[in-house]
């Protein structure tokens, strides 16, 4: 009974010491970071060579109604930001025009974010803009994703407007998602950082 | 997970005395093939518990339960899957749950140093969590598993002994996953009755 007992505790209390370092993960909020990017991959980009965009960032709060105009996270967060998006466009080649009545760009960059602890579904968060050159778009659906703790995302998307899909929505050619967990202060460091990598990692968009 | 250790340990630890041997070990592991692909560094965490009959004075029949955690952070890196990228720091979490019966085969039973060999069958758990970002990507399967031991015990008095073993683990490929092994090196204190 006494080396019953003596095991048992000697079993105990490995299990016990064992079991308190797990390891725990993660230390820093940066460390949670992600980029993500994706890419058609029967699209040319070597073939292209102008984008436009708006000079706004929208922020996606819910699916818009109508041709409603949508929120904007402040100009002076949005301003480095697409200029980050611009020299790195630059960097693969590609020159910024302005969507007009008279120029055509290749493909349209639409930037937004969003800060939820759920990504709905959205489409049309930058119809307003483009709606009147390439009337009868929607915009296409993204899954739904649900996590733990508010995140902050940039979402950019190049979408080609001579490209529409089967069921009549634009067809997005490459999508880059910079992705993070909020702090109570705006790092922009860590999201351009987000924006080169997101580049960094889509060699395939250079062109000629 | 911790809750379900400390349970398993607990029905263990209370149900496997009134025979002989009892091994409790402290137990690190080394991970090879695809779970040393997945997760390089050795596990400092983990534990065995053994349990002999002893049918004869030099062969040993009975059971052995066990968990190691591996874990490694890796780090930033971009990982691709056709034409998704993903970039990041991934923390990698492997966790091996082996359950089998075992039979263990005593050269020098009443010798001081007493070495030994064994073979056991039985099942393995293992669970992998993939981290990155806040997103989670959880793989398990229940495999086949094999494992050959060799090892010595330092008979200190006749109640207690120390051991040292080393094993390794062959789980057949199952479930989510492919084959996964590891190799074991175990100390302890071996409690007779």
């Amino acid at each position: 009974m006494r080396y019953r007992l003596t095991a048992m505790v000697a079993a105990c209390s490995l299990s016990a010491l064992l079991l308190g370092c797990y390891p725990d993960g993660p230390d820093y909020t940066e460390d949670l970071d992600i980029v993500l990017t994706n890419y058609e991959k029967t699209y040319d980009f070597k073939a292209k060579g102008t984008y436009a965009r708006p000079d706004k960032i929208v922020k996606i709060t819910g699916n818009l109604i109508g041709n409603d105009e949508p929120s904007y996270i402040p100009d002076k967060v949005a301003a480095p930001i697409l200029a980050q998006i611009d020299k790195n466009m630059a960097a693969l080649g590609w020159a910024k025009v302005e969507l007009s009545e008279t120029s055509s760009p290749d493909i349209l960059l639409t930037p937004a974010s969003w800060e939820t602890t759920t990504i709905y579904y959205y489409y049309d968060y930058w119809y307003w803009w483009y709606g009147g050159y390439y009337p009868g778009w929607g915009y296409p659906s993204y899954p739904t994703y649900a996590s733990s703790y508010s995140t902050g995302t940039l979402l950019m998307n190049l979408v080609d407007p001579a490209v529409v899909g089967a069921d009549g929505n634009a067809v997005t050619q490459w999508t880059g998602a910079v992705n993070g967990i909020l702090t109570g202060a705006y790092d922009a460091a860590r999201v351009n950082k987000g924006v080169d990598q997101a580049f960094t990692q889509s060699p395939y968009l250079k062109t000629n | 997970m911790k809750k379900i250790l400390f349970i398993l340990f607990s029905v263990v630890a209370s149900s496997a005395f009134a025979q002989s041997l009892t091994n409790v070990q402290y137990t690190m592991g080394f991970g090879s093939g695809d779970l040393g692909d997945f997760i390089s560094k050795p596990s400092f965490r983990g534990f065995t518990v053994d349990f002999r009959k002893l049918v004869q004075p030099n062969l040993g029949v009975g059971f052995e339960l066990g968990w190691n955690t591996f874990y490694e952070a890796k780090n930033y890196d971009t990982y691709t899957i056709g034409t998704l990228s993903v970039s990041g720091k991934q923390y990698r979490y492997n966790n091996q749950f082996p359950a089998l019966f075992a039979v263990d085969y005593y050269f020098q039973p009443e010798e001081k140093i007493s070495p030994f060999v064994g073979l056991g069958t039985g099942t393995m758990y293992s669970i992998r969590y993939t981290d990155m970002g806040q997103y989670t990507l959880k793989q398990d399967a229940w495999h086949f598993l094999l494992r050959p031991e060799a090892g010595i015990i330092i008979n200190a008095n006749p109640n207690l002994s120390f051991a040292i073993t080393g094993k390794y683990y062959y789980g057949f490929a199952a479930g989510d996953l492919d084959a996964q092994s590891y190799f074991a090196l175990s100390f302890g204190f071996v409690f007779k009755n």
